[in-house]
């Protein structure tokens, strides 16, 4: 991965072309260019063509012996993407990278890294992965590389990884003598940064900080990344460095923006790759309606099943990558039945997730890379960084989520000099429906944007403790957004401080408590009080745990609860313990509870629509107080997400301080309706469920980021439910709330209320596009939820606000 | 209050402020209460309390004299507790103890008190470096440097995991050197485990002791035994901190009284109880109270290379009237492993023979014991019967899977080397 440069080109006979033309044309009917047919089987079909490399010479900064090592390996220059980058991280420059897979953007870090260490043996470098996996897998990249250095300088260059797997015996020694350290966020925040005294000769010389895999730090996780690299710049500035920061990112819409807000300084932006791309086709397949009432659809999982067949049996190589372990099993089974050779023979279909043991996966990588294994069917594991060579083909069974995941998991395939196939089939969800019927959503509009808040005042406090334990706040230090010297009062009031002030000059605020906080902080979370899940199928092990927000959703008495793949069964919820018992099980259903909320809005930060003429602005967002009570369940069937029976719930109550976005659906829109009240009232509900899933789609969050409600947005109103969960009835002037489902917000409003025409215009596509009769899973929600007129008046209402709209703007 | 602070507090989830934790303005000097004086340096203020112990002040039943290593310096088995190169010849043993803010370690945890012994003109000093202000934290630490740098050994109790590496974090926090890491370090905690284990290691429900907490109590329960003291009124470690807090924010001094002497009882405890097993060392093996405190010195012994007394305590463990069965088992064991290192082999057969013949002894120890016996009957006595009689009782005992194929091609070999052919071992069961 160092650079395609230096790869082999394994495969350049023409009769691998003509094989991987065939399978298109098995797929497409042999037309390829044409338009987008959103109710066809194959609804879209893009050539991407061919791309010359783009060299530059090697920047003057690289040292001498390490230009020696990389022409020794093939490289005698750089894409021109890779000494852009290089450039700025040695003027000391911070850069971002954007480029796709495999365009050898390691090198883009690693150069300057180790030119900077050849020049002055104490630099010091971190790099910083999302995960641990990650880290080992650069570090063996690393390290063949550091040690072909070492062989010719007089240097011994360390690079070592310090995770939560490193050996206690071995951490004094790694302090000592690493010039990298390949480490995670969570183990800077609770491992190192609490112990910096002992890092001192690392934070003194410490030039490069290295963030790679930048889009995986949105939302809750990258909020508190800002801050973990805020407490990062205290404690060098103690030491005396400024570190330069070098990040690499998938294809978002705003990685600079991004970098900006994470680690709070400016950065550059290196986005145009200069690394060679071979012709590449691009297919969306979308399972055939088989139920057209009920808007049921065929099997992704079949569909996938078929499509990957058509490359397999013409031997070319591929990676099916499926969104959970689970679906991994079945489709590994699937493709083993119809491949693999008599038994004895070695394994050419393989199966890879998470759990697998390191031996087994790093057999599965190396056969990948050798060519003996044909055809991967992974989970999102080898989306990010591992190595295994580039493939033929990429079959996504269902959609990855976010714009940016897909093109990463679509350049898993893509040789330099022959051509490549990627095919997204979409399955029955929402979104994926969304996707693969809005093809240019995909191909034409700009990634998501990935969002934080790391002002949220409760990932903030938590990091001011873990800050004032580290090093003293003086009293005119400033730390993020809020006046930290207020949060510090109140730290105070609670015993967790202490100020003490300085005859002259600055006092300083001295941490006075026997706890360690760092340990009281999770990044993946936003509050420490969580339910945790306890499987007693045989004796009583805590198999997870959940934020205390979605505890009563997901963990109320006969959840179903899912974690990676296995099906749980909730038996007792102990709410004032905070723990959930559950029993593994067998069943073909997952639950969604039905939760009331009620939303009432404190205080209205914007407002406005600039085309309209209505009374009241239509969108706002502001800061809102949920109430949210668990009241029921449905159980839904896998795949068809069918309704297949329900139960009621009574689970206490619970409040939070968030933020949101709302749409006023006026009066004069309300009354323009000519339907009766209970099917005005499914029209609301129907365009709050598409709404909610255009929102997902627009803020790259994930489902349980974010909630909705119907109301007047008046404190203490009390409104009647119906048995689906929502209003019995609604008022001539209805809200549909989106809000952040983080205590404190994440950051999601604000954007969401920019984009509202955006929001509308999307939803209008998802509900008016569908082809189902009365509403579906896929757009308004089941039939059972809201009545048969629900699709019509949702359209109805967005027809009336946007022509209102557009009469203004033609006005 | 603003608007922020409300919704802080609802966060911070703190129940109002602590009235009673406002500063006094009256406030009788603290140097008094504590009866210690201020030293300033640079600006920074910190206290030093001073105290001088007789040659006859009494800590239970033993005399500060008692234990007066000669020459004040130290005790001549003292190295043999922590395999130590000899103290530093000019310098005497400095005994420390500190008391901190907390237990987790990392830059926010401090050590506000740093406790320092030594013997002098025939008794003992204890100096305690008490941080009355955080901001005289380098001041404070220069001065304990100055303490600690010309001294020969630094004797602690749980230093090596708890406060050598604290203390060590604040020096490196003030960028300064540590005198610590070039000192030789005796941490009598591990002595103490393998002398008195019964004693040291147990609370009173018989559990494991895995707390630092417990550290403490471990350090009372073994002054108990060893001098007959038993302290009245002592703090309990975990209210420790919160006392300190109090007087960071209020400045009243009152409750750190009992703090002080605390940690002064510590500090004597930690020194009778380094005398007490360096005499005992000194007395050699015949002095042993029980089988185990013989076998703990034939460990000390054998590791400071003393073959000699290793032995006898060794073979007084194995044979003390005052013993448990996996106490003299394990003392036969030691004995025979050490006599085949030192190709005494009928010693060793010898003992592990007597290991067969203990009653209650460890399953392990007794497949060990049958293993050697194999070996030696069939490599040394060419008595392959024996051998394959022992090989075979070691079978009965539950080893780990390797262990038993290797036992198995014992059997397999003894089988041929008796002249039996196609003898499967496996057909024996």
């Amino acid at each position: 991965m160092i650079s395609l440069a230096m790869l082999p080109a394994r495969r350049t006979d023409p009769a691998h072309d003509v094989a991987l033309q065939t399978a298109l044309d098995r797929l497409t009917g042999g037309v390829v260019e044409r338009p987008d047919t959103p109710d066809g089987w194959v609804t879209a079909v893009r050539r991407l063509p061919a791309r010359a490399a783009e060299y530059a010479p090697f920047p003057d900064g690289i040292d001498p012996a390490l230009r020696d090592v990389l022409r020794g390996r093939g490289i005698e220059q750089l894409y021109t993407h890779q000494a852009a980058a290089i450039e700025h991280a040695l003027a000391g420059r911070n850069v971002v990278i954007t480029t796709p897979t495999a365009s050898g953007k390691t090198l883009c870090y690693n150069a300057p890294v180790l030119s900077a260490i050849l020049r002055d043996a104490s630099t010091r470098a971190l790099y910083l992965f999302p995960t641990k996996a990650l880290a080992q897998d650069q570090l063996a990249e690393l390290h063949e590389l550091s040690d072909q250095l070492s062989r010719r300088s007089e240097l011994d260059i360390g690079v070592f990884t310090y995770d939560g797997d490193t050996p206690q015996d071995a951490r004094r020694a790694i302090r000592g003598r690493a010039h990298v350290v390949l480490s995670n966020p969570d183990m800077i925040h609770s491992g190192i940064l609490p112990h910096h005294p002992r890092w001192a000769k690392l934070f003194e010389n410490l030039k490069f900080v290295v963030i790679d895999e930048l889009h995986a730090y949105r939302g809750v996780f990258g909020s508190h990344l800002t801050n973990v690299l805020r407490r990062l710049r205290r404690i060098c500035q103690h030491y005396g460095s400024n570190p330069v920061f070098i990040c690499s990112s998938a294809t978002i819409a705003n990685p600079r923006e991004l970098a900006e807000s994470l680690a709070e300084q400016s950065f550059e932006l290196v986005a145009e790759s200069g690394a060679p791309r071979g012709e590449k086709f691009f297919l969306f397949v979308n399972p055939p309606v088989v139920n057209q009432q009920l808007g049921i659809r065929r099997s992704y999982l079949a569909e996938t099943r078929r499509v990957a067949a058509e490359f397999v049996k013409r031997k070319l190589q591929i990676i099916v990558f499926t969104q959970s372990r689970l679906t991994t099993e079945i489709l590994t089974t699937y493709l083993k039945d119809d491949f693999d050779g008599p038994p004895g023979t070695p394994d050419q279909i393989r199966g890879y997730r998470g759990g697998y043991l390191p031996q087994r996966r790093r057999e599965i990588e190396k056969g990948l890379r050798e060519g003996s294994v044909r055809a991967v069917i992974s989970t999102n594991a080898l989306e990010l960084g591992i190595d295994i060579g580039a493939l033929d083909v990429c079959v996504m069974a269902g959609y990855p989520g976010t714009i940016a995941s897909t093109w990463q998991r679509a350049g898993r395939a893509g040789r330099r000099s022959s051509r490549s196939a990627a095919v997204l089939v979409g399955s029955s969800a929402p979104l994926d429906q969304f996707v693969v019927r809005n093809p240019s959503y995909f191909f034409d509009a700009p990634p998501e944007h990935a969002l934080i808040n790391p002002d949220n005042l409760h990932i903030l406090v938590d990091h001011v403790k873990c800050a004032a334990f580290e090093l003293p706040f003086t009293t005119s230090e400033q730390y993020g957004r809020h006046d930290v010297q207020e949060v510090l009062a109140v730290l105070e009031e609670g015993g967790l401080v202490h100020r003490a002030d300085a005859g002259e000059g600055d006092g300083h605020w001295q941490w006075t408590n026997e706890s360690y906080p760092a340990d009281a902080v999770s990044l993946r979370s936003i509050s420490s009080d969580n339910f945790v899940v306890v499987d007693i199928t045989s004796g009583a092990d805590v198999i997870g745990e959940t934020s205390f927000n979605s505890g009563p959703p997901t963990l109320h008495e006969k959840a179903i609860y899912i974690i990676e793949g296995a099906l749980y069964q909730v038996e007792k919820l102990d709410f004032e313990g905070r723990k959930a018992f559950v029993r593994q099980i067998e069943c073909d259903y997952y639950t969604d509870a039905i939760t009331y909320t009620k939303v009432a809005v404190l205080e209205t930060f914007a407002a406005g629509d600039a085309a309209s003429s209505f009374s009241r602005s239509i969108a706002s967002h502001g800061e809102v107080h949920v109430t949210s009570r668990v009241v029921g369940f449905k159980k839904i069937k896998f795949y068809t997400n069918e309704n297949v029976g329900s139960g009621e719930l009574d689970l206490p109550e619970q409040q939070m301080h968030t933020t949101g976005y709302w749409l006023t659906v006026p009066p004069e829109v309300m009354g323009a309706l000519p339907y009766a009240p209970d099917d005005r009232r499914d029209g609301v509900v129907g365009l709050s469920f598409a709404m909610r899933q255009v929102a997902q789609l627009l803020l790259m969050c994930d489902r349980q980021d974010i909630g909705i409600s119907i109301g007047s947005g008046e404190q203490g109103e009390e409104t009647d439910l119906n048995r689906a969960g929502f209003p019995a009835k609604v008022s001539d002037e209805p809200r549909i709330f989106i809000y952040d489902n983080y205590p404190g917000g994440i950051g999601f409003s604000a954007p969401l209320f920019a984009m509202h025409g955006d929001l509308l215009a999307r939803t209008r596509e998802l509900i008016a596009g569908c082809e189902c009769e009365h509403g579906c899973p896929t757009c308004v929600g089941p039939i059972g939820n809201t009545g048969p007129l629900a699709k019509v008046v949702a359209l109805r209402i967005l027809e009336l606000i946007g022509s209102r709209q557009i009469q203004e703007g033609a006005a | 209050m603003s608007v922020l602070a409300d919704r802080l507090r609802g966060i911070v989830r703190t129940v109002g402020g602590r009235p009673e934790d406002r500063p006094l303005p009256e406030q009788d000097d603290a140097a008094e209460i504590l009866d210690g004086e201020w030293r300033e340096l640079r600006g920074q203020r910190f206290m030093v309390i001073d105290r001088k112990y007789a040659p006859g002040h009494r800590h239970g039943h033993v005399a500060v004299a008692d234990t007066l290593p000669p020459d004040e310096r130290s005790w001549p088995r003292f190295p043999l507790l922590n395999n130590l190169p000899a103290p530093r010849s000019e310098g005497r043993m400095l005994f420390v103890d500190l008391e901190t803010t907390g237990l987790a370690g990392g830059a926010g945890t401090y050590a506000f008190l740093v406790g320092c012994a030594w013997y002098q003109d025939g008794g003992m000093r204890i100096r305690q470096f008490f941080l009355s202000d955080f901001g005289a934290e380098r001041a404070l630490l220069e001065a304990v440097r100055e303490i600690a740098g010309p001294c020969g050994a630094v004797v602690t109790f749980n230093g090596k995991s708890f406060d050598l590496p604290l203390i060590e974090t604040r020096f490196l926090l003030h960028r300064m050197e540590t005198p610590f890491s070039a000192l030789p370090h005796v941490d009598m905690l591990h002595p103490a485990r393998r002398l008195w284990r019964e004693e040291a290691d147990d609370d009173d429900a018989g559990r494991p002791v895995m707390s630092r907490q417990a550290g403490s109590c471990r350090l009372t329960s073994l002054e108990q035994t060893l001098c007959g003291y038993v302290r009245e009124g002592d703090v309990p470690g975990f209210e420790i901190p919160s006392r300190y807090f109090h007087f960071v924010r209020t400045g009243d001094a009152r409750g750190l009284a009992a703090v002080m002497e605390h940690n002064r009882l510590d500090l004597i405890s930690l020194a009778m109880l380094a005398a007490h097993a360096s005499q005992l060392l000194e007395d050699g093996p015949a002095a042993a109270r029980t089988s185990r405190e013989a076998l703990g010195m034939g460990r000390l012994y054998e590791r400071g290379g003393m073959s000699v007394d290793a032995r006898a305590a060794f073979l007084r463990a194995a044979e003390h009237s005052e013993g448990d069965a996996a106490t003299r088992a394990e003392a036969w064991r030691s004995y025979a492993v050490m006599s085949r290192r030192e190709r005494r082999y009928h010693d060793a057969a010898d003992a592990w023979r007597r290991i067969l013949e203990l009653r209650r002894c460890p399953p392990a120890i007794l497949r060990e014991a049958s293993e050697a016996l194999a070996v030696h009957h069939e490599h040394r006595l060419r008595d392959f019967d024996a051998a394959r009689t022992f090989a075979l009782q070691s079978l009965n005992f539950n080893a780990t899977r390797s262990r038993q194929a290797a036992t198995e091609h014992r059997l397999a070999r003894l089988g041929r080397k008796l002249g039996e052919t196609g003898a499967e071992p496996m057909a024996l069961f």
